[in-house]
């Protein structure tokens, strides 16, 4: 039998070309992507209460949109809200309890509050014309 | 090879002190999942992640039973369900272990959102699957439709049809899934019960001979706390289908990698696969039954018998089912007047009520100058067995598809129409 391997493959040009599975070092180069901002999505927020917390940084690791922050030279937990979807999995992970889940309606800044659709004025402004 | 302990199942399980035993070339009598579970010990797998579900949850009884022994050094991590096994399965491959994992039936499709992100992160973890048709009715038997649904998730797939073949097959898809030019994920499926319980005469070899064949996995970038890496892509608008594109062409890559694989494992083994496609008595054959996986045992026998009534048939098996060998197959099927494939899957609702081998069988020839008669058997279903005497039937209607040029039904139901 005429064994023959056919080109199915699609030839990538090399300024397309994207490292391998899309590995980047961390923090990743891309940083933030104000396009897709997914803080609007939460209805509960997470609230850190830094005297109980012990700076295992579990919650850093468990978060699935990297929106933990190292803040205060590093010595303190906070959140990015403008990405935070509210999920919850930093609550669940922490072992002393600090972080609270507050509802958003609870807060005057809360999301159903937020007259734009978008919560940054830098985003905002891609959308100013 | 040393012919002095051949007995049967748990007999020689119980006599051995269960299934530590590697002694050079030793003949066993294992089931499926058995070949499977010797396997992986041999190929020294890292970590093993579990949920339960039969039939395939006898492989990894076994791996718990080895590495309670001390045969395994091997970190055994149980999913709370299906979808955190395969998270589990992800995160140590990630991280570089050798993982495994495997499943079954409902348990296969439960963990479903975690297929791609595996394969999309080139992971090369291998899964255990044994067969077992979907819900309703809770059935054990076994249908492919479990496996068949991930054909789209960019895992590597391939049915095996005897234990033997799933011992082989077992260490070539981890050298063929680690292999630098591929890095994808593998299915290592065979049949629930017809293959994953029924024993039958293995050769293990011994464990230096495993260990010149599969060197251990190199995976770049693993996880590493001192040296911190973003794993699951997060792209730049405009990468999404750079990032597709990479990953089509690790799985339209493997072709060079299977054959060299499969050759070297038959140079090293012993052994006389064919990389893609196996063909039984196919060289005068008019009319073949097209198949994959466990049913082609019962199958041959009823090639044999038909061919001693002088009727010109012959069998064809895919060892894949992903990648699809489209070439080799376009060369095989072409030559003959008509095909039947046999179904043991179902997708309700597809292009003249086959199953999916079918539709893919189409595609092959469509291209082809010479288009054979293409009808599909609907066997096997909800996991019942072929007879001989339904093989007997298809061998008919191929006959007279041959002669005619032309069949009666697009799919014929095992169990309604012969009857
Ligand atoms: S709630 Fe979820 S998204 Fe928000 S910081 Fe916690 S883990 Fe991250
Ligand atoms: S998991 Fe809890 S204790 Fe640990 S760093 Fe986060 S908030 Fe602090």
């Amino acid at each position: 039998m005429k064994t023959r391997f056919k080109k199915y493959t699609v030839e990538i040009p090399e300024e397309m070309a994207i490292p391998f599975a899309g590995i980047v070092e961390s923090p990743k180069p891309n940083g933030e992507q104000p396009m897709m901002l997914t803080g609007g999505w939460r209805i509960y927020r997470p609230v850190i209460d830094s005297e109980k917390c012990v700076m295992c940084k579990s919650c850093v690791l468990a978060c699935p949109d990297a929106t933990v922050l190292l803040v205060d030279g590093g010595n303190k937990i906070g959140f990015n809200l403008d990405y935070c979807k509210g999920c919850g999995l930093c609550t669940w992970v922490c072992p002393v309890n600090a972080i609270d889940r507050v509802p958003e309606l609870d807060f005057e800044d809360g999301v159903p509050f937020q007259d734009a659709l978008f919560l940054l004025p830098h985003v905002e402004a891609l959308y100013a014309d | 090879m040393a012919n002095e302990d051949v007995k049967v199942g748990r007999q020689a399980e119980e006599d051995k002190g269960a299934l530590g035993d590697s002694r050079p070339g030793t003949i066993k009598f294992l089931t499926g999942l058995g070949a499977a579970a010797h396997a992986l010990r041999m190929a020294d797998i890292d970590v093993a992640s579990s949920y339960p579900i039969r039939p395939y949850t006898g492989v990894m009884m076994m791996l718990s039973m080895m590495a309670a022994r001390g045969e395994l050094d091997l970190e055994f991590v149980h999913g709370e369900g299906e979808h955190g096994q395969l998270g589990i399965a992800h995160g140590a491959s990630s991280a570089g272990a050798r993982a495994m994992t495997g499943s079954s039936g409902v348990g296969v499709v439960y963990a479903m959102e975690v297929y791609s992100p595996i394969s999309g992160g080139r992971c090369p973890v291998q899964m255990v699957i044994a067969d077992r048709t979907l819900d309703p009715p809770g059935d054990f038997g076994s249908e492919h439709t479990d496996a068949l649904s991930t054909r789209d998730q960019g895992w590597m797939l391939g049915w095996a049809h005897t234990p033997q073949e799933v011992f082989d097959n077992t260490l070539m898809y981890y050298r063929i899934g680690e292999d630098p030019r591929v890095y994808l994920p593998q299915m290592n499926c065979q049949d629930g019960y017809f293959i994953s319980h029924i024993p039958q005469r293995v050769v293990v070899p011994t464990q230096e001979e495993v260990n010149s064949f599969l060197p251990p996995l190199e995976f770049p970038d693993a996880l590493d706390p001192l040296n911190p890496l973003g794993h699951g892509p997060q792209i730049f608008p405009g990468q999404g289908h750079v990032l597709e594109a990479t990953r089509v062409n690790a799985m339209m890559g493997t072709f060079p990698v299977i054959d060299e694989v499969v050759n070297d494992f038959n140079k090293r083994f012993g052994t006389s696969y064919d990389p893609f496609v196996e063909q039984y008595k196919c060289s005068d054959a008019e009319y073949v039954i097209f198949i994959s996986g466990g049913h082609a045992f019962t199958g041959k026998f009823a090639v044999d018998h038909m061919r001693e009534k002088g009727m010109k048939i012959g069998l064809v098996r895919t060892r894949w089912v992903r990648p699809w060998p489209t070439d080799y197959l376009a060369d095989i099927l072409s030559k003959f007047k008509a095909i039947g494939v046999v179904e043991t899957n179902n997708s309700f609702g597809a292009a003249r009520q086959c199953g999916i081998l079918t539709l893919e069988v189409a595609t092959t020839l469509y291209q082809c100058d010479n288009k054979p008669v293409l009808t599909a058997f609907m066997a096997g279903l909800g996991g019942e067995v072929i007879r001989l005497d339904e093989f007997y039937y298809m061998g008919d209607v191929l006959k007279d598809a041959a002669a005619k040029g032309s069949t009666e039904r697009t799919a014929y139901w095992i169990g309604f129409h012969n009857v």
